[in-house]
């Protein structure tokens, strides 16, 4: 059963991000792109990190793709056929394509003992996820904060119709 | 198999009532804002004559949807245009998976749960769907190729972000409380009393995450005031416009799913989801002799008065139309009588005397009614707040989420943090 929802998921997940480089309107790409993360979502949820998928869909696929198709459907209405050619017309995906296949098959050589373990029960979990953020990577976890929270500033700082800061 | 078949039997429950609750709540919003606005509302389709006070409406509707033309703009996104209604409608009815509506029932001897999904992350789950549901309407609104849809669109996507983090803030605060984000750890902690004799609902304990919630959710749900994405006034009917037939009866359907799903989010969260004040489980249990007498009773009064009313007024109004509309209120008053009659019936069967395992299962049942009470109640709520308050101006709308609801929620979850860490 497991395995047959990772290879749908997987197939799913790649047809999704196929479709989302080759199709030439940027919309569709978008709506593509999210279908995609959705299936990651899935796969998320396979390897027992349930939070980790509804992260995905709550943040990726609900929050951040909401602000990019925001922008892109502005740009582009539905029957405005994009100028860009397809990622199918270029010359250059044979030999980028080439070397990921190398890629691919050296990681398929690569020891992974010590990476590779059964999960401890309760992994994944909320629990888990916050004891983790909360005591072992406390100091990260709060800096990444600070990032957000200068962002934060800036972006009312640029958005202020004041001249200078808006302080 | 034996987590297959209960599942199954649960969806089929939930689905039974959400799609049967549509209909009802279609003929509610409109024969209720009649009585708002002091009109008659719809009463004109009939079956053989009988009005039914224009319940035969939602099925005249349905009929009228389905055998209209199917129209398509021209210049519209084939694809997008004809996906956006179905995502809307399934992303509606994905969130009834982690709703409890009920404790367990306990059948031969084994517990289920009466709840399709019991996530660790139940809450999570709700917020990542509700963020979701804003790309049918954007898909639609931007495929139809037409300005007013497209503004719609616009208006829905950055309403629902701004909106989705109050919700949050409101439900963060619960989940401090009943450390939990299992919905139906959150809706069993509610059954507890404060101090001996005050449910500890959500609202009790978390009065200002409990107004944010509600108010979240009724910019979530695109519902009056804050429908702005319709706006008929401004964009005629916003991002569904361009839709007709069944395509349209999606969105419509949605919009009241939506409802119900907001109503049901509300009840769990805030209203002690199936628990009924003062009576647990084991109250009812212990004393199902004394409950299910009175509950059977005031059933029975209520029937009663009611089959009364219908024939006093068939009295009253006789010979009033000349036709067969007369014959209405002793059509409902003979099914009223009937419905008395069936309590009678099930008075006399002494059901009480079964024994603790059909005890249990009658603590379930009125559990579950408590819910769909509840959700009922809330689903009314929604229609009398559109058919009372005025929509809002777009402005107001941001500043209401940003600069009032936004520091609400922060001030609250400080408070309740302060308060957890102090008790």
């Amino acid at each position: 059963m497991e395995a047959v929802l990772f290879y749908l998921f997987g197939a799913l997940l790649l047809g999704g991000a196929i479709a989302a480089m080759t199709s030439r309107s940027a919309v569709a790409a978008a709506v593509w792109l999210i279908f995609a993360f959705v299936n990651a979502a899935g796969i998320y949820a396979l390897l027992s990190a349930p939070v980790l998928a509804i992260l995905q869909i709550l943040i990726y696929a609900g929050a951040i793709m909401v602000l990019f198709l925001f922008v892109v459907m502005m740009l582009q209405g539905p029957t405005l056929k994009s100028e860009l050619k397809s990622i199918g017309d270029r010359k250059w995906w044979l030999p980028v394509g080439a070397i990921l296949v190398a890629l691919l098959n050296w990681m398929r050589g690569v020891n992974l003992e010590g990476f590779i373990n059964d999960a401890p029960a309760g992994f994944g979990e909320i629990k888990g996820v916050a004891e983790l953020l909360l005591n072992k990577y406390m100091i990260t976890f709060e800096m990444i904060s600070l990032v957000l929270l200068v962002a934060i500033i800036g972006a009312v700082a640029l958005a202020s119709n004041k001249k200078g800061m808006p302080w | 198999m034996s987590v297959v078949v209960p599942s199954l039997l649960k969806i089929t429950f939930l689905l039974t009532i959400i799609l049967g609750l549509v209909p009802v709540l279609i003929w509610v919003e409109r024969k209720g804002s009649a009585f708002i606005q002091d009109r008659t509302g719809p009463n004109r389709a009939s079956i053989a004559g009988i009005r039914l006070a224009g319940l035969v409406h939602p099925i005249a509707d349905v009929l009228k949807l389905m055998f209209k033309e199917d129209f398509r703009p021209e210049g519209s996104h084939k694809f997008l245009y004809a996906l956006a209604p179905f995502l809307v409608f399934f992303i509606a009815l994905l969130t009834y998976a982690v709703i409890p509506f009920g404790d367990f029932i306990e059948i031969a001897g084994v517990q289920y749960n009466l709840i399709v999904a019991d996530l660790d992350i139940g809450i999570l789950y709700v917020l990542a769907i509700a963020s979701l549901g804003t790309y049918g309407v954007v898909m639609g609104g931007w495929a139809s190729n037409n300005k007013y849809a497209f503004l719609g669109a616009l208006r829905s996507t950055s309403q629902m972000i701004s909106y989705e983090i109050s919700m949050g803030l409101a439900i963060m605060g619960i989940m401090m409380i009943f450390s939990s984000l299992r919905l139906s750890e959150i809706a069993a902690g509610q059954g507890d009393l404060i101090w001996g004799f005050l449910p500890k609902w959500g609202v009790v304990v978390q009065p200002i995450g409990a107004i944010l919630f509600i108010v979240a959710v009724f910019a979530e749900t695109n519902r009056n005031p804050f429908d702005l994405p319709e706006g008929e006034s401004e964009l005629v009917s916003g991002y569904h416009l361009e839709y007709s037939s069944l395509k349209f009866a999606l969105f419509f359907m949605a919009e009241y799913c939506n409802m119900v799903i907001g109503a049901a989010l509300i009840t769990t969260l805030f209203f002690g989801g199936w628990n009924i004040p003062w009576l647990s489980r084991d109250v009812i249990v212990s004393n199902v002799g004394i409950v299910m007498p009175i509950q059977l009773g005031l059933q029975f009064l209520l029937a009663t008065i009611i089959a009364l009313l219908f024939f006093m007024r068939a009295k009253r109004e006789k010979n009033k139309f000349g036709d067969n509309r007369d014959r209405e209120p002793v059509f409902m008053g003979v099914i009223a009588t009937l419905s008395a009659a069936g309590v009678v019936v099930a008075l006399g069967a002494t059901p009480w005397t079964l024994g603790p395992n059909a005890a249990s299962i009658y603590a379930t049942l009125l559990q579950v009614g408590a819910f769909v009470c509840k959700v009922v109640f809330f689903c009314w709520v929604f229609i009398w707040v559109r058919w009372t308050l005025p929509r809002f101006r777009y402005d107001q709308l941001m500043s209401l989420g940003w600069k009032v609801m936004l520091p609400l929620g922060l001030a609250n979850l400080v408070v309740t943090a302060i308060w957890l860490a102090l008790v």
